[in-house]
């Protein structure tokens, strides 16, 4: 667990307990709001957990970025770009993925293209955006940061 | 017809479902390993949403709807466009995890456009991932790609807020007389058919109000379940 997490756990639980020192039931019903908030996501997100885990097997990230590292700049961008849009993949596998690329002597617009939209834009997340935020939210927000993403890419590649 | 609607509802996790059992019959060594590779996101989901959870629900009973509305609403301007930042920037979790917390502060009063700032900042640039990009990439490197990015949000939730209105998002429930169930909202918690079930029952996933007569009417216990519903998706106004 990283320190952000453990703080975020602290923080809640003397939040937790102030507030069930200060008044029970309505810490009560907290609690069973929590619950409730749980449930209605759980399938959600098991769906997104296990679509992650498929996409990995079927496009290996170790093979993507062999694949990237012999295109050239621009097909590399776009297919780099594209495969952070459909999967969410941890930091401390990405990092060290891009860092090896980058060491590689691959050009740092695909990294930096990987980077922003592998967090950022998502399509396996997509359903459970849409049914917290609307479809009208999700498909404008997705769509503009996979847009910047590029953006970003570009200028740094320039700037870098 | 009920478990077709049950589908559709379910339509994303039916799909991943049935591509398990396809590669489960036809490769079963990569079905292994998809089930493993899912197993970090699992222990990292458990880590963080439960926290979520019950911070998003402590933060939604404590804080006053005025406060949400003067720190990160409409007119809040660039003190509201900071705290978005930081607030997405101390979080930790993927970025499902910014979604309950996201919708309980639209709820009460915060714009879109912060909105959007914390879900792509807690996404993108958030602490713990800055650190890690420093180490494998070099402190050049990421300081450039936070400038880069948090300029773009600035950009791109601006456009966002011109585009998108208040009521696209599901939960704005109209105010007519009556008692009202947002259907969209509703994610079939069965919070208060189980706290009132004189007056909800299930319907499928969703909840509905039952026929009933004003008279009957228990305001204090109705009062308690609009409150305790996670959704904000009950409302009741009296004419």
């Amino acid at each position: 667990m990283d320190i952000f997490t453990l703080a975020i756990w602290i923080g809640t639980l003397v939040f937790l307990s102030i507030s069930l020192a200060k008044d029970k039931v309505k810490t009560k019903q907290a609690l069973k709001m929590a619950l409730g908030m749980g449930k209605g996501m759980a399938a959600s997100i098991f769906s997104i957990i296990f679509a992650i885990g498929l996409i990995l097997t079927l496009l290996p990230p170790t093979e993507i970025a062999s694949y990237v590292g012999k295109q050239s700049v621009f097909l590399a961008t776009v297919v780099a770009a594209l495969f952070g849009t459909i999967t969410l993949v941890p930091a401390f596998i990405a990092f060290p993925l891009v860092g090896t690329l980058v060491g590689a002597g691959v050009s740092i617009i695909p990294a930096v293209a990987f980077l922003t939209t592998l967090t950022m834009v998502g399509v396996v997340t997509f359903p459970l955006e849409k049914k917290e935020f609307g479809a009208k939210f999700t498909a404008i927000r997705n769509s503009l940061s996979f847009l910047f993403a590029i953006v970003i890419a570009l200028v740094m590649g320039v700037m870098m | 017809m009920t478990v077709l609607k049950r589908i559709k509802e379910n339509l994303f996790l039916v799909i991943v479902a049935a591509v398990y059992i396809a590669m489960f019959i036809i490769n079963p060594a990569m079905g292994t390993e998809s089930v493993k590779n899912s197993g970090y996101y699992i222990k990292e989901m458990l880590m963080i949403m439960p926290v979520i959870f019950i911070l998003t629900a402590l933060l939604d009973l404590w804080i006053p709807k005025e406060k949400i509305m003067r720190y990160l609403g409409k007119d809040a301007g660039a003190k509201g466009v900071f705290l978005s930042f930081v607030l997405g920037s101390i979080s930790a979790g993927p970025i499902y995890a910014a979604f309950p917390m996201c919708v309980m502060l639209h709820k009460k009063g915060a714009s879109i456009r912060n909105i959007v700032i914390i879900l792509s900042s807690w996404a993108v640039i958030k602490v713990p991932m800055l650190l890690n990009e420093t180490k494998f990439l070099g402190l050049k490197f990421m300081a450039i790609r936070w400038v880069l990015t948090v300029i773009a949000i600035l950009i791109f939730s601006w456009i966002s807020a011109k585009l998108i209105k208040d009521e696209d998002l599901p939960g704005e429930v109209l105010t007519q007389p009556g008692l009202h169930i947002n259907r969209n909202a509703c994610m079939g918690c069965t919070l208060c058919t189980k706290n009132y079930p004189a007056l909800f029952e299930m319907q499928g996933k969703k909840a509905v109000v039952k026929a009933y007569e004003l008279e009957s009417l228990d305001l204090e216990l109705l009062q308690s379940v609009i409150k305790a519903c996670p959704v904000h998706g009950i409302e009741y106004s009296k004419n």
